[in-house]
């Protein structure tokens, strides 16, 4: 019962988020540019050269992964920035307090409202980019590269969920402070650069034959997944002590 | 944990303080089962924390109070699930692009209504509200009254024992106000549902409710039948006094009695107010003619309760 509740909180969150233009049409921009991007790329250096292509797909694929890890969490925090700051705007917040929803319930709600699409949204990327790149790949007879390959996907289904559920908290914790849905989704969105660790650390191990580090990529990655993890451990716990009906109505 | 009374909300030394200012303070109230009781009050008076507090979003600082049985601190989810409300600027309150029957629908379910009942109640609640046929227009489309009244829709879905109204009739037009005022009164008799109306609407409050109470900065400044307030009133009474001529000597002269406490001077008379009136207004019609005032009217003026609720908020009155 108490999913079903939260489930049917996140439901009319995502559909009242998709009624505003800017998240509906960013959703789907968002959604499409990462695989556009990296099967563009991948494209371009298959149809150039397939050898040199099989060579330095898995670096590329280091290097760009990152991406679709960010284009993940951009849905969330448009989603979250309407969900949390958008009903205290539209002032339906309080007739939803007023229900015998908990706290636990509606928080659950909020999150899953941003977590389930944007979820979706990555492992969708993920599929399209690697059934994309397996067909180019195929199409000129080369053998079959993982983009994103091992340590990306790694990367993508550790920190992509991890750092989800950090901007939502982070929402939280900002929405009493915030007075519009952009500027909550601007603070929030600053999160994003903790995708930018595996997207450049990885660069500075560059070899002679443009190759990177393949270690130093899984280390990144790990250590990007454990600064996500303690960030969204920290904050949502802070959230759940600040997510309750009096300091929501009080702020 | 439930316990049964007769009083269907119980509010004792309830205390509600944001940083130094105390927006309710120390209040006590009982609101008995199937009544209809009006809290009166100028805008800033604490009625809508009152609300807030009865629907558990506000917690007190002090002092406790029941909605059905349950207490609004140990039992909040209780609370809220017999509880209806219909918040201040309830027209404001809806998911603007959600269509009526959509917005009605999101919040029978979070407010348990069976499944099966959901699609007859919100018929039956758009149709009572003249909403029916714009049930599919978003509720942003809709004019302010008619929002105001799919407001009030969404507190009545799921057949609160309690319901919490933040000045109702605010934003509605005459006929609307009229409608619901009715239904207000036809819904606490069939169903001895208990309403606390939150107003600054005399008249309304005066039609509509069996019990009131006047708060102001915070406090209750007093309570009662509204049968028994107006016997209060009745302790001074207002009179018309038409006169020919004179019409400032009259004044005067009423004045100067000991038992006339206000005197108020209109085009062709006066509007005094007597303490105590049976006796004491003949001997102040009897002044007026002994001193050669021509009295053409002295009649007895409809004492409302707009008189005792001015009195009581200038005065401070208990």
């Amino acid at each position: 019962m108490a999913l079903y509740k939260s489930m049917l909180v996140a439901k009319t969150d995502l559909r009242m988020a998709l009624k505003v233009s800017y998240v509906k049409y960013g959703l789907i921009g968002i959604a499409a540019l990462g695989p556009i991007m990296m099967i563009a790329i991948v494209g371009f250096m298959v149809l150039a050269d397939p050898l040199y292509a099989v060579f330095f797909l898995p670096s590329l694929s280091a290097l760009m992964s990152p991406m679709l890890g960010m284009m993940a969490i951009m849905p969330a925090a448009l989603i979250s920035a309407n969900a949390l700051v958008g009903e205290r705007e539209q002032n339906t917040l309080e007739p939803l307090l007023n229900t015998p929803l908990t706290d636990r319930e509606l928080l659950m709600g909020k999150l899953l409202s941003s977590f389930i699409p944007s979820f979706g949204l990555l492992l969708g990327s993920i599929l399209v980019t690697e059934i994309a790149t397996i067909i180019i790949l195929l199409s000129v007879g080369a053998p079959i590269v993982l983009v994103p390959g091992l340590p990306g996907l790694f990367l993508l289904l550790t920190a992509g969920p991890t750092m989800i559920i950090a901007i939502v908290s982070v929402m939280i914790l900002i929405s009493g402070k915030v007075k519009r849905v952009y500027e909550a989704y601007q603070t929030s969105g600053a999160s994003i650069l903790i995708f930018m660790i595996p997207m450049m650390l990885p660069i500075f191990t560059l070899e002679g034959s443009g190759a990177v580090d393949m270690n130093s990529v899984w280390v990144t990655n790990i250590i990007t997944f454990l600064i996500a993890l303690i960030l969204a451990a920290v904050t949502w716990a802070l959230a759940i002590r600040r997510f309750n009906r009096d300091t929501m109505i009080s702020m | 944990m439930m316990v049964i009374q007769l009083d269907e909300v119980v509010i004792s030394g309830l205390t509600k303080n944001f940083g130094d200012l105390c927006a309710v303070d120390h209040i006590e109230l009982n609101v008995p089962k199937g009544s209809i009781y009006g809290l009166l009050g100028p805008n800033g008076a604490g009625k809508s924390t009152t609300i807030r507090l009865l629907c558990t979003l506000l917690k007190p600082n002090d002092g406790s109070a029941t909605v059905g049985g349950f207490d609004i601190v140990e039992s909040p989810v209780e609370v809220r699930e017999i509880t209806g409300v219909l918040p201040e600027e309830g027209n404001h309150t809806l998911y603007q692009t959600l269509s009526a029957y959509d917005n009605l629908d999101y919040f029978a379910r979070l407010y348990d209504v069976p499944e099966d009942k959901i699609s007859k109640r919100i018929e039956e609640l758009l149709t009572f509200m003249d909403l029916w046929e714009r049930k599919d227009d978003p509720a942003g489309e809709l004019s302010t009254g008619n929002r105001q009244r799919l407001a009030l829709c969404r507190a009545l879905l799921h057949e609160p024992q309690v319901v919490l109204l933040d000045e109702p009739t605010a934003a509605l037009d005459p006929v609307a106000a009229k409608r619901v005022r009715e239904l207000i009164l036809s819904l606490s008799e069939k169903y001895n549902q208990t309403f606390f109306v939150n107003s600054h609407n005399l008249a309304e409050v005066q039609r509509m409710c069996d019990r009131i109470a006047i708060i102001d900065e915070g406090k209750i400044l007093l309570s009662g039948g509204t049968q028994e307030l107006r016997q209060r009133l009745q302790a001074t009474q207002n009179f018309r006094i038409r006169v020919v001529e004179k019409l400032e000597k009259a004044g005067s002269i009423a004045e100067s009695m000991d038992f006339v406490s206000s005197v108020k001077r209109e085009a062709d008379s006066i509007i005094v107010t007597i303490d105590d009136p049976i006796g004491n207004n003949s001997t102040l019609m009897q002044s007026l003619l002994s001193q050669g005032v021509k009295i053409i009217e002295f009649a007895e003026e409809e004492t409302t309760l707009e008189d005792l609720y001015l009195d009581v908020i200038k005065g401070g009155a208990k």
